[in-house]
């Protein structure tokens, strides 16, 4: 599909058939005055070729801070302090600024959260693709402006729009624009942080129908991160549900909304109206996510769990398997319950 | 666009029709008046006194002596100087106001230089030695008493290192024997000053698209070209001793200038270019894999420009009354200090050019302003 890809092959013998992005216990910390947040902490995950990963989790659980640290993105009071994050089996964690430059979005690139504002608001759209193509593919500007019209294409946006500025697009313009200029260099994975949380439904509904046909077309892994559950059911394969820094619950996009094993990923789904399924009363969570300054001890949903008992409080709570999925649970609810 | 240009240059127009008008009452609501120089004289018989008052036209009402005034100003007329007499005011402000601009604005165009490229510098590496060195000395020199230090740096490097002349627009000992007049060499030499700066501007905007090594190159060679050229240009005209004198003339009250106000526009470079590095297009930018350098200047500092760029216009818009104060102390003969001996001289028709020179000169600023936004920010649409 496209040179580089051609290159690895001939260099390295193809590509490893492991996951394209493996992260390993992954634990990330911000210092601030008042004290270390513990924003990503020992998180696990991996992500396979052509597949989609779904993050949910209330507003200020680390899921934007795990996306941002999958692209060592970090202000400078952050701090990967262990883990691995394993692209085509190499660590990138330890790879210093230069280097991991030329990872950025050619091979990991990001659908910013309120993509309204990832556009300079003083260039040219297709200026701002195209600056992106620049850094990691040499080719003349005509080549690069044809390339951004096949993007603008393949997100279906009017290429007269290419040399226009971002305030001369809608929401939704914008956000399709957003999309275009993270497959211009087609990485393997791209991570989408909340891409829609700031249209409306019918726009939403479009843009995640588009996304989906593109990643099938391309063939390339994404990441999405998002609060809404609705969302991440309609995009993903997979879903991890992300608590207080934890991930809490991994697996397949069915069993995991069909059968939660742990409380919160069930407060999560029962929290939104289902259209098909059956009618039930909406429970809503009490409660807040925790101070990640001092997270709770043991496991960290406890002060906010209906089933919690003294083990919770105290030890960390051992991973619970079941069908496709696992949580990480004392007292695992549903079937298997 | 156009008509937004039409409707400001209106608005200016009328701006600047207000202000002559007053101007004109001020001057004339102080006591005694324009005849005053001569008519007091006490040498003079009354009759001769009166028939000066009649020439002058005093004894009309005031409303007749306005609309001969707005007459005369319409038609370009700005009368004579009492104290150059008989040199029109018209004259003179021509002589005096391209000294003055060439002063301020390069020393104007030098501080905003020096200081968005320090402001730059200290908002991306934050709390490096670097960062207090520049603020300690830049708010240092901002704050001291610029007359003070105008006359120490005479002292210095005028008086004590004898590296630069202390004072004054050319050497008249040098000139006397020169081929021409000094207005035409520095109006040859603005002439210059301007086309090498046409020529460097259209180079940069012709090169705008192209980045790397290669567009650098033609930028600064285009640069180090012109300059070549316009030096080679003053060799053979045999008249480059003389540019050169009034360049050193320059130097010392240019360097004054620029120190004790970079620090101003380096303080503000700084506060914008932190409220811009918090931008998500900023990240976004990083995320994209562009060097540091590339997103430091071409997505933060950019837009961190336009403030930087609304404080210039107004600074340079005040360049043209030519601070009193640098005049007097380089007795450099520019529009502040025509102003100054104007006004203790009693010369009522070079103070009242003057002032009408200046306000449109800052009227005219400030619609150069509006235009260069529109080229800046895409959002700004007229």
């Amino acid at each position: 599909m496209s040179e580089r890809s051609g290159d690895a092959e001939a260099l390295g013998g193809g590509r490893s058939p492991g996951p394209v992005l493996a992260v390993e216990g992954l634990t990330m910390h911000y210092s601030t005055r008042a004290g270390v947040v513990r924003a990503v902490d020992g998180v696990s995950f991996s992500v396979g070729k052509g597949q989609a990963l779904g993050l949910v989790g209330e507003s200020g659980c680390g899921k934007s801070s795990l996306a941002l640290t999958l692209l060592k993105l970090l202000p400078e009071n952050a701090q990967i302090l262990s883990g691995r994050i394993l692209l085509d089996g190499m660590d990138i964690v330890p790879l210093p600024e230069e280097r991991m430059r030329e990872y950025r979005w050619s091979r990991i690139a990001m659908v910013f959260q309120a993509a309204m504002n990832s556009l300079n608001p003083v260039y040219r759209v297709g200026e701002q693709i195209i600056e992106a193509l620049e850094v990691h593919v040499e080719s003349a500007r005509e080549e690069s402006l044809r390339r951004v019209r096949e993007l603008y294409d393949l997100v279906n946006l009017d290429p007269s729009l290419i040399m226009r500025y971002p305030h001369e697009y809608s929401g939704g313009m914008k956000q399709r624009a957003v999309i275009a200029m993270a497959l211009a260099c087609e990485p393997d994975v791209v991570i989408a942080d909340e891409p829609t949380t700031a249209l409306d439904v019918i726009v939403q509904d479009h843009i995640l129908r588009e996304m989906k046909n593109v990643r099938a077309e391309l063939g390339m892994s994404m990441i999405y991160v998002s609060h809404d559950m609705a969302v991440i059911a309609e995009v993903s394969d997979m879903v991890g549900v992300m608590y207080a820094g934890r991930l809490v619950e991994l697996g397949s996009t069915v069993d995991v909304f069909r059968d939660p094993i742990h409380p919160y990923t069930r407060a999560l789904t029962s929290a939104f109206p289902s259209v098909t399924g059956e009618k039930h009363e909406l429970t809503v969570l009490p409660g807040e996510p925790p101070n990640m300054i001092d997270p709770p001890s043991g496991c960290r949903f406890h002060p906010r769990c209906p089933y919690a008992t003294d083990p919770c409080r105290s030890e960390t709570p051992p991973i619970v398997r079941r069908g496709g999925h696992w949580a990480a649970c004392w007292n695992p609810t549903g079937e298997g319950a | 666009m156009v008509g937004y240009l039409l409707n400001r240059t209106f608005q200016i127009l009328l701006t600047l029709f207000v202000f002559m008008s007053i101007v004109f009452f001020i001057v004339n609501a102080q006591p005694g008046d324009v005849s005053n120089v001569y008519a007091l004289n006490p040498d003079l018989p009354p009759e001769t006194r009166e028939r000066l008052r009649d020439l002058f036209g005093v004894n009309e009402p005031l409303w007749k002596q306005y609309l001969v005034h707005v007459r005369n100003t319409l038609t370009g007329n700005f009368g004579v100087s009492f104290s150059n007499y008989p040199r029109s005011v018209a004259d003179i402000v021509m002589e005096r106001l391209p000294r003055t601009l060439a002063l301020f604005m390069t020393a104007t165009v030098l501080s905003f230089y020096l200081g968005f490229a320090l402001g730059k510098i200290i908002a991306w590496r934050r709390g490096g030695w670097t960062e207090y060195t520049s603020t300690i000395g830049g708010v240092t020199l901002y704050t001291v008493f610029t007359p003070w230090f105008g006359l120490m740096m005479i002292w210095l490097l005028g008086f004590k290192a004898g590296w630069l002349p202390i004072g004054k627009f050319l050497d008249p000992e040098l000139w006397r024997d020169a081929p021409t007049d000094a207005n035409a060499v520095f109006g040859m030499m603005i002439a210059t000053a301007v086309a090498a700066s046409v020529i460097v501007f259209a180079v940069f905007a012709l090169t705008k698209k192209r980045r790397g090594s290669g567009a650098a190159l033609i930028r600064i060679g285009s640069l180090a070209g012109s300059l070549l050229v316009a030096v080679g240009i003053w060799l053979v005209a045999g008249t480059g001793y003389l540019a050169w004198d009034i360049i050193r003339h320059m130097v010392l009250p240019v360097v004054t200038l620029t120190l004790i106000s970079f620090a101003g526009t380096m303080l503000l470079t700084r506060s914008s270019m932190l409220e811009t590095m918090r931008e998500d297009y900023v990240v976004a930018a990083r995320a994209k894999g562009l060097p540091e350098k590339d997103v430091r200047d071409r997505h933060v500092a950019r837009n961190a420009l336009l403030p930087v760029v609304t404080s210039f216009m107004f600074s340079l818009a005040f360049a043209v009354d030519g601070g009193v104060i640098i005049e007097s102390i380089f007795s450099w003969p520019g529009m502040g200090q025509t102003l100054v001996s104007a006004a203790v001289a009693e010369d009522l028709p070079l103070a009242v050019g003057a002032f009408v020179f200046v306000g449109s000169f800052i009227l005219l600023a400030h619609l150069a302003a509006d235009v260069l936004y529109v080229y800046l920010d895409p959002r700004i649409r007229y």
